[in-house]
């Protein structure tokens, strides 16, 4: 177990997530309108899709991820985060993600093991 | 070619891409990446603690009271404006973290994420998902609503092995 060679793997890589993240989005909501019976689901597998794509990364973190989908309609939306974690290994990206008719907003957070 | 036309020509540039990915754009922002400083290159070994898992364990209640509490109290009769709510979300979610770690729960890691929009009859839904050690690790949130605006607040605390 003390064998264990962290380098670079053990760092969080923000732009290989929100690459993964923007793809997921796009995969499920990319095109579509917005839809109240089906928003449920979307964020449901927004977030679940995001997860798996970072667990096939295989870097040792444990995530969080949340995403808000709102309807557009005018309203303003304000989101702001605080960490207290260890600065040099872990790591958080936020994506936000518009169409004519929604909002979407993912933020990953990532703790390492 | 003059400065006037350069500024042009990028914003037309900028318009026809935007069209080509089908009316939707998406900004990334990482306010948080992991920076290293020239002490943390030295590999640090631990000593074995043999310890198995938390001696205390967040407890939910009085974290979920926090919520509620610094929530009711920053929002209590507040009315939506686009500067104030900027300011307020992030003030809400110092404090929360504040509070959080005052109750010195040791070993655990803590994120929180504060929601604060209007209410226009609009929908909105929010949900996460976490991979983690579901039995040390573990969540809280709660949310208010007044007549103009909705707070939504949620923690997340990890365990550091």
């Amino acid at each position: 177990m003390e064998e264990y060679n962290s380098g670079d793997e053990a760092v969080f890589n923000a732009d290989e997530v929100n690459i993964s993240v923007k793809e997921c989005i796009e995969g499920v909501i990319g095109g579509t309108d917005y839809n109240q019976n089906k928003v449920n689901q979307w964020t449901a597998s927004i977030v679940e899709h995001s997860l798996t794509h970072l667990v096939k990364q295989g870097r040792p973190f444990k995530y969080i991820v949340n995403c808000a989908i709102m309807q557009k309609s005018g309203a303003g939306l304000h989101t702001a985060n605080s960490c207290y974690w260890d600065t040099a290994t872990d790591g958080s990206c936020t994506v936000r993600w518009e169409n004519r008719t929604m909002y979407c907003v993912v933020s990953v957070f990532a703790v390492v093991l | 070619m003059s400065d006037l036309q350069k500024f042009q020509r990028r914003e037309r540039y900028s318009h026809g891409f935007r069209g080509r990915t089908r009316d939707s754009f998406s900004i990334v922002s990482n306010l948080d990446e992991p920076h290293h400083d020239d002490n943390a290159q030295l590999a640090v070994t631990m000593e074995n603690t043999y310890q198995m898992g938390p001696y205390r364990r967040m407890p939910i209640p009085a974290v979920t009271d926090i919520l509620k509490d610094v929530l009711t109290n920053y929002l209590h009769e507040a009315k939506y404006e686009v500067e104030w709510s900027q300011g307020m979300t992030k003030t809400i979610c110092e404090v929360i973290r504040a509070r959080v770690k005052d109750l010195m729960i040791p070993r655990y890691k803590i994120v929180v994420l504060v929601h604060i929009g209007q209410l226009t009859g609009q929908s909105m839904k929010v949900s996460s998902r976490c991979l983690w050690d579901a039995s040390n690790d573990t969540f809280a949130s709660y949310s208010y609503k007044n007549s103009s605006l909705f707070g939504l607040a949620t923690l997340y605390a990890v365990y550091l092995e």
